[in-house]
This record gives structure tokens, C-alpha cells and sequence, in this order.
């Protein structure tokens, strides 16, 4: 086993990387090789499925299975090793099926089908065994030994990257949203990872290519959840529960956040969010719904207590789950990419046992005294204030704008966040999102220029939102994003923020303060071209980088 | 050597920590569960600040420490004497392991084969758990004797639901006084307190090898809620029964067959060790049934046994002669 995705990586005693009988986030060896197995099978698809669509005949339902593979191997997500053998004989399937298609469309197009080696090639053992002898190949440090570490880095950040667009697409596919040119980029990129590309100039080049898609997935998820939910507003949101029965839903998907609304509507049953499922709150259809009646809890490391005081079953959608405990095994349910060896998975949107467990558990005694946050502030809510905010900025009454966010995760060194959010000016504006937000989202930070001074624009995928709010600010000012009074301070955890993180740096956004460490499979070259190349700075302490931005900005 | 946790409310958590043991492992053996989440120094999660005493810390990832004197992750701190332990969380956060104490109503009671009773029972609802039968396929539950402070350990042999239902088979031991009260007085309607669930004898979900299941008796009762599990969850690892039995007429025909329609891969040994004329499946005791299986089998299974002391031994002993490792066997001792 070796895997060195995360941000909370085994660094025990300066070596990066897990490499043991279980990883930091508790995936055992045999299921980190049989991820391994299934990416290098993915790139194999990759290579025919590029193919098939430059010659105009792709085909969706593998590129779907593609994504929705690549979306079990992120961090947190799929521990289950049965799950990882059906997958892993899909995917022999749906290669040949790529195949025989790409030989026949081939001829059609009057030319000669190619002769592809590697993954594109690879034959599946139907043992355990037999699999795990056949891993080796699939190493994410297969060939470290002759083309060194910093191809070897450059090659996981575009994977990893990589595996942060597909989740998200993912996320905008089930809500309807699929598009031809995601499916084919998602293709393109495989297929170059299937090369073994030594190139270190075009590693980068395919990693910022990554960075543009991913904007352009940011982009249709966000055309997904308004179009499916509404236009996020300004929303309060209750943070101590109300007496009743109750569910609480977790993770990452709002669609299968509204069908158990739905599932639940007129039963007596309250549903409360979770982690980044807060933002739900401010979109008005999901907020239409009266029994969604708060938030519970606090990011997702903290879930093993939260959910097992929590008195009613758990939802945990899409990603963002760790080993659940003996006191709340039997009421937490799985849905979509996500999965435990032994926790029930919800098959075709069917929640009546979630709806039988809360009806059986006994729900909150009481109502606790009332306490509140506000969300919802995306792009066209702030956007709608716009004259407001620059007039602000002009008077002087902001001065700079803070944007705080990314994952959270249980480090010491996160307190940083806190206190970054905490000792911020009283002149300048803090944005968040992801679930980096709850280091400091119960704070009052007050009012500035008549407008809320903390603006939380909601999921880490809405960091389109923020881009559409740089850009626009930067339109008002009639200067770059990069001339703005705008700094940057992004937390990460798993994969979904390394795509963000790409399409920062493709963006062209600089000096982003990127932390709590930095990522293991970045060498020091590599490190040194981020900084250089694109002026990304790791943390040092809170007060000295605020003093640090401020000046930015001064000078 | 002593260790004292202190909440961020002060709250004072004290508990013995032996020599070479770091203070998560002695906390969740005292039964206190900090928040922690990798166990091996990576996550930062349990992190904490020592005040008082000496310590040393085992490898663990920089990023994880909290910066300071004194700062420590819980699971790689080992106390050098006695130590006192600042936590950032409260009280509140700290789990216990809470074993709950709940009304039941008989509301069945009838044969199982020659010689035991299954048992139904259901739960009262309760202000935390509500109707939940919450437990994990293999573990028990002890009952009391109504009126009496007698209460006997028996598996449960159905799955966890939201029902309150529970289920047992209750070998009738002759004299004993659980099987005394069944036979004699308990009535449908009387109630009597259910302490669980108890136990560590439970599938190994994460284990890639085939299993091999072996009990007999009230022995069946776990392995049976162990197989409807398998079932429940359309669990496909390869799984081999082994039901052994004095006599054909105590075994529970109709459960198997009900299994085996639910769990195409499941294969059955039925063994009776005094079969009557005409018993045409295998004659012996279990464990040498399990000889004859292991004899064949082309991977050393996961092996869970559950039966009196003396069927465990020798099933045991056979699966250790047929070179299955200590640490595939999984034994859970029931009264004879």
C-alpha cells in the first residue's frame, strides 16, 4: 500500500506517505490496492473513451462510470473492498465494450484502429489474490525509480486533481447536468496519465488544464443546484435542534438531500445538515421544505461524536466518512459513491428504513434555546449588493476582503483559521466557504458598511461563486483579481480542493495562502515552481500573514 | 502509573495506565473515549496538552502535534509515571461506553428442536434508544429473572431492527434455574430487565477470507444471527456451516433451508454424534466435522465457533492442528 492524497498523511518521523496496514483515514492496504487497481483500469477507459470521442462517438455511460469510479477513490469516501471487486469487473467489461466500439468506429472513419499498450491492456485477475499480486503496476509510485520524484508528484497532482473534477461532475451529472466536453476532458486527461508522461513541462501544462476544466465543472454544478433548488438568498439557519424525530444528512450531495425531504414530508420528522450539507439552507426550494429545521454539529471530523449523540439516524451522502462506531452503526446509512464494509447503502433512493429508524428512535426531548447563522451569500446575492460593497471599499469602510476556506480537518495547527478569521480587522470583510467555515462560523463578526461583515458563500464548489465576485469586483475597479484588496487563505484537506486549487493557479489568481501543510506529493522543486511560478505561500502564523496581506495590498 | 485527564470544563478523568500502554489505549480500556480518530498519530484529532509528569511520544507526523510545551496526541503518548493530561474538549465530548439496562415483555415462547425454547421478547420504548433492538449479529444480551437478581447470558439469534424484537433459543439445561422459571412460570405479558449488548464475538467485515461457521445447541443462536446478516446484506464471501448436534431431532431444519434460499453460496454440514438408523448426513462431533472441511478447503477460512466449553476446545484444537492461525478463530463459550 502507498497513498499520500490527504493532507493528514502519515508523516511519522518525517517520512510522507501511508504505507502500512491501514492509512490515516482507515482504509486497509487490500482496499488501497484495489483503488489503485481500479484508477489504473480507468486510465485504460480513458484511452479508448478519448479516443472515441475525437472520432464524435462517445460513449456516456462509461464516461459516466468513469467518473463515479474515480469519485470512490477520493479520501473518505469508499472503504468497502467488495465494492472495489464490482467496480474493478465493470471496468474490465466496459473496456472491452470501449474497444470493440473504437475498432468499429475506427474502420468506419476509414482508419486504422491503434494498438494501445498499458492499462488500455490490462486483464483483471478474478481472485482477491490474484488482484492484489497485479497492484504493483498501479502504484502511484510505479517507475519512481527511474523517472524520480518530481514526476512522480507532478504525475499524483494531476490524478488527484483529476479525481476533484470528477466528483464534482459527478455531483452536477445526477442533478442533470452532464456535458459532452467534462466527459471528454475527464477522457483526455486519463489517456495522458496513461502514457506514464515523463515531461515535466507538460505534467504542468495537463495540471492548469485540469485547473480549466475544473472551472468549467464549477460552473454546470452550479448551474445544477440553481437550477434544480433556486438561487441561493440569504438564509438563517438554526443551530440547536427543536424537539421531534430526526435525521441528520452529511456529506456532499443535495440531491439526495432533497429526495430524503421529500421521503420525509408530513411523517413528524425533522432533518437537520450536516458538515457542508449547511448550505442547503439557502436554496429556497430545499429551504421550502419546514422540516429542515437546522444544522447540527460542526465539520467532519468531528462526526464520530456528533453522530453518535445525535438521537435519530444518519444519511452520510457522497463523501466525507470516517470508521463509524460501535453506538451508531445500525442508523447510519450510505448513499452514492460513499461506503463501509457492513453499513446499509441506500439502493435507488429507497429511505424507508431511515424513515423507520427515526419514527422508532425517540427524536430531541426538547427544544434548545435559539441560536442562528446566516448562508447563502453565492455570487448573485452578493453580486446584487455590488454598488453597496464598492462604494464601501471607495469610502474606505472596507478595506480588504479576506476569502477563508477550503476543507477543514482535525490538525492543531487549523486553529490558525480561527484565529486568522478572529483577528481580522474590524475594517475588513471575511468570505468562507467549505467546511473550513466552522473554525470560526459562530463567531459574531458584525456588520460593515451595512452589510454582514461575515459572508458565507456555501460549498467548497462554490468557489465559482467567489470567482464570479473577484471578477466582478475586479470589473468594477477596472483592475486584475490580483490588484484587489482580496487575499486568499485556503485550508485543504482531500482532492475536490486540489482541483480548486488547480483552478486557482489556471485562473492566473496569485499569492494564495494554502495550508495547514502542504501537500506530501508536491517535492521541493515542485514546491519552489508553485511559489515562483504562481506565488503561492504556505502559513506562517495568523497575525503575521494578516499583517502580511494588508501590506500586499499597501504596497 | 496513574493518568488524570482534565476537560476544557474540568472535569477530572482518572485512569491507570500500565507501563508501555499510551493514554488513548488506557482511556478506552478504563471505558472513556476522547475524540480520536487515526490512531497513530497522524490525524491531530486527540490532541491534548500534558501539565504534570514525564512522558515520551512514539512516531507520529509532525503536522498532528499541537505546538508548545507539553503538547501530545493522546494515542502516541506514553507516560513515563503519572502524568495529568489537559483536553480541549469538554466532558461531553468524551465518550462512554454505555451499556443499557431495558424493560422487555415475553410475547412468544415455543420449541426449537428437542430440548430448547426459542424465545421472543420485546423491548419497552426507551427516552434514549427508542424502540431500537440495537446490537451487532454474534453479540448477547443478559436477561433476569423477574423478581430475582438471577440473570443468565443468552445470544441473540435475530438481527438488529427497529421493532424492540428480540430473539433467543434457550437451551432448557434441567434444574438450571433460567430454564426452570421458562419451563414453569414465565407467561406471555411478563416483563423482566435485558442488560446489552454484550460481547466481542462478531463477524470480521473486513476480512477477505472465506468463513466457516460452527455451532450447535444454543450455540446456533449468534451464528444464525451472523448468517441472516450475511443474507440481509447479500454478503457474497464464501461461507461453510457447520451445525452440529446430539441428536437429528434438535437440530432447526426449517431455519437452514430459509438460509440457504437467502444465501445462495452458504454450504451446510448437518453432524450428529448419535445419529439414529437412517441419518444420512454426517456422523460425529463437530470438531471432526471441521476436520474433514479444513481437510479440503483450499483457503484457511475465518473461523467462528460457538458451543460449551468442551466443542470449543476440540474444535480448537482441530482447526490449529490444520494450521488456521490464533487470530482466525473467533470462540464464544456458552453454558452446556
Amino acid at each position: 500500500m502507498f497513498c499520500f492524497q490527504c493532507e493528514q498523511t502519515s508523516r511519522a518521523d518525517g517520512v510522507a506517505g501511508c504505507h502500512s496496514a491501514k492509512g490515516v483515514c482507515g482504509k486497509d492496504e487490500t482496499t488501497a490496492d484495489l483503488q489503485d487497481v481500479l484508477i489504473y483500469q480507468l486510465k485504460g477507459l480513458g484511452q479508448y473513451s478519448a479516443r472515441l470521442h475525437k472520432l464524435g462517438q462517445p460513449d456516456w455511460a462509461a464516461d459516466s462510470f468513469i467518473m463515479y469510479g474515480l469519485f470512490t477513490t477520493l479520501t473518505n469516501v469508499n472503504f468497502n473492498r467488495a465494492v472495489f471487486m464490482e467496480l474493478i469487473a465493470e471496468a474490465a467489461r466496459i473496456r472491452d465494450r470501449l474497444r470493440d466500439a473504437y475498432e468499429a468506429a475506427s474502420v468506419k472513419a476509414g482508419k486504422v484502429p491503434e494498438q494501445l499498450s498499458g492499462p488500455a491492456r490490462f486483464e483483471p485477475s478474478d481472485t482477491l489474490p490474484g488482484l492484489l499480486a497485479q497492484a504493483n503496476v498501479a502504484s502511484v509510485r510505479a517507475g519512481a525509480e527511474v523517472v524520480g520524484e518530481d514526476v512522480v508528484g507532478l504525475r499524483a497532482l494531476v490524478l488527484y486533481g483529476l479525481k476533484g473534477v470528477a466528483a464534482y461532475a459527478h455531483h452536477a451529472e445526477v442533478l442533470g447536468q452532464a456535458k459532452d466536453e467534462i466527459y471528454a476532458g475527464i477522457a483526455h486527461a486519463l489517456d495522458f496519465l496513461a502514457t506514464d508522461p515523463v515531461d515535466i513541462n507538460a505534467l504542468l501544462e495537463e495540471a492548469l488544464a485540469l485547473g480549466h476544466l475544473n472551472y468549467a465543472v464549477m460552473e454546470t454544478l452550479d448551474a445544477a443546484n440553481t437550477g434544480n433548488f433556486g438561487t441561493p438568498a440569504p438564509t438563517s439557519v438554526r443551530t440547536t435542534p427543536v424537539a421531534g424525530k430526526a435525521i441528520l444528512v452529511s456529506g456532499h450531495d443535495l440531491r439526495d438531500l432533497h429526495n430524503i425531504l421529500e421521503a420525509t414530508k408530513d411523517k413528524g420528522i425533522n432533518v437537520y445538515t450536516h458538515g457542508e450539507m449547511l448550505p442547503a439552507h439557502g436554496y429556497p426550494k430545499l429551504h421550502a421544505y419546514p422540516h429542515l429545521a437546522g444544522n447540527y454539529g460542526g465539520a467532519w471530523q468531528n462526526q464520530q461524536a456528533e453522530f453518535a449523540a445525535f438521537p435519530g439516524p444518519i444519511v452520510m451522502t457522497s463523501n466525507c466518512l470516517i470508521e463509524p462506531q460501535a453506538s451508531y452503526r445500525n442508523r447510519i446509512f450510505t448513499a452514492g459513491p460513499v461506503g463501509w464494509p457492513g453499513i446499509r447503502h441506500i439502493k435507488n433512493d429507497d429511505y424507508a428504513q431511515v424513515v423507520q429508524a427515526a419514527l422508532a428512535m425517540p427524536g430531541f426531548a426538547e427544544t434548545a434555546p435559539e441560536k442562528t447563522i446566516l448562508v447563502g451569500f453565492a455570487r448573485d446575492t452578493v453580486l446584487s449588493v455590488a454598488g453597496t460593497v464598492v462604494d464601501a471599499v471607495k469610502s474606505g469602510a472596507i478595506k480588504h476582503f479576506f476569502l477563508i476556506g477550503g476543507c477543514d480537518g482535525a490538525a492543531p495547527g487549523r486553529n490558525y483559521y480561527t484565529d486568522f478569521a478572529d483577528h481580522a480587522p474590524k475594517d475588513t470583510m471575511v468570505l468562507t466557504l467549505g467546511c473550513g467555515k466552522y473554525r470560526f462560523n459562530t463567531h459574531d463578526f458584525g456588520t460593515i458598511g451595512g452589510l454582514p461583515r461575515l459572508l458565507d458563500i456555501g460549498q467548497c464548489n462554490d468557489t465559482y461563486s467567489a470567482i464570479q465576485i473577484a471578477l466582478a469586483l475586479a470589473n468594477a475597479f477596472e483592475c486584475g483579481v490580483n490588484d484587489l484588496p482580496l487575499s486568499l487563505v485556503v485550508s485543504w484537506f482531500e482532492q475536490k480542493a486540489a482541483a480548486v486549487l488547480l483552478t486557482l493557479l489556471a485562473l492566473g489568481v496569485r499569492n494564495v495562502r494554502l495550508g495547514p501543510s502542504l501537500p506530501a506529493f508536491l517535492t521541493p522543486t515542485l514546491l519552489n515552481v508553485l511559489v515562483e511560478k504562481f506565488g503561492v505561500l504556505p502559513i506562517t502564523t495568523a497575525d503575521a500573514d494578516i499583517a502580511a496581506s494588508l501590506n500586499r495590498q499597501a504596497a | 502509573m496513574v493518568v488524570t485527564l482534565v476537560t476544557r470544563d474540568a472535569a477530572r478523568l482518572e485512569f491507570p495506565c500500565a507501563s508501555g500502554q499510551d493514554v488513548m489505549a488506557a482511556a478506552e480500556a478504563a471505558g472513556l473515549y476522547p475524540p480520536s480518530m487515526c490512531h497513530e498519530g497522524s490525524c491531530g484529532l486527540c490532541q491534548a496538552r500534558v501539565v504534570d509528569g514525564a512522558y515520551e511520544m512514539g512516531p507520529h507526523s509532525a503536522a498532528a502535534l499541537p505546538a508548545g510545551p507539553g503538547g501530545v496526541l493522546l494515542c502516541r503518548c506514553l507516560p513515563q509515571g503519572d502524568l495529568t493530561v489537559e483536553l480541549p474538549c469538554t466532558d461531553a465530548q468524551v465518550g462512554r461506553h454505555k451499556i443499557p439496562v431495558r424493560e422487555a415483555v415475553i410475547e412468544a415462547m415455543g420449541p426449537a428442536g428437542a430440548g430448547a425454547v426459542a424465545l421472543t421478547l420485546r423491548l419497552k420504548p426507551h427516552a434514549e434508544l427508542g424502540l431500537a433492538a440495537d446490537f451487532i449479529p454474534g453479540q448477547y444480551m443478559e436477561l433476569t429473572i423477574p423478581g430475582t437478581e438471577i440473570c443468565r447470558a443468552y445470544s441473540l439469534a435475530n438481527l438488529p431492527n427497529w421493532d424492540g424484537r428480540l430473539d433467543f433459543i434457550i437451551r432448557l439445561v434441567p434444574g438450571g434455574a433460567f430454564s426452570t422459571w421458562l419451563s414453569e412460570r414465565a407467561a406471555v405479558g411478563d416483563a423482566l430487565n435485558v442488560r446489552g449488548p454484550l460481547g466481542h464475538f462478531v463477524l470480521d467485515e473486513a476480512s477477505p477470507r472465506p468463513r466457516c461457521l460452527v455451532g450447535g445447541g444454543c450455540g446456533m443462536a449468534p451464528i444464525l444471527s451472523m448468517l441472516r446478516h450475511m443474507a440481509d446484506f447479500q454478503d457474497s464471501t464464501p461461507v461453510h456451516l457447520i451445525y452440529g448436534a446430539n441428536r437429528e431431532d434438535e437440530l432447526l431444519s426449517e431455519e437452514i433451508e430459509t438460509l440457504r434460499a437467502a444465501l445462495p453460496q452458504l454450504e451446510v454440514t448437518l453432524s450428529v454424534w448419535h445419529p439414529g438408523p437412517g441419518w444420512g448426513g454426517f456422523a460425529g462431533t463437530a470438531a471432526q466435522a471441521l476436520e474433514t472441511y479444513l481437510a479440503d478447503a483450499a483457503d484457511t477460512p475465518d473461523i467462528y465457533v460457538c458451543g460449551p466449553p468442551k466443542m470449543l476446545d476440540a474444535v480448537t484444537a482441530a482447526a490449529r492442528a490444520r494450521g488456521v492461525p490464533e487470530a482466525q478463530i473467533f470462540a464464544e463459550r456458552v453454558q452446556s
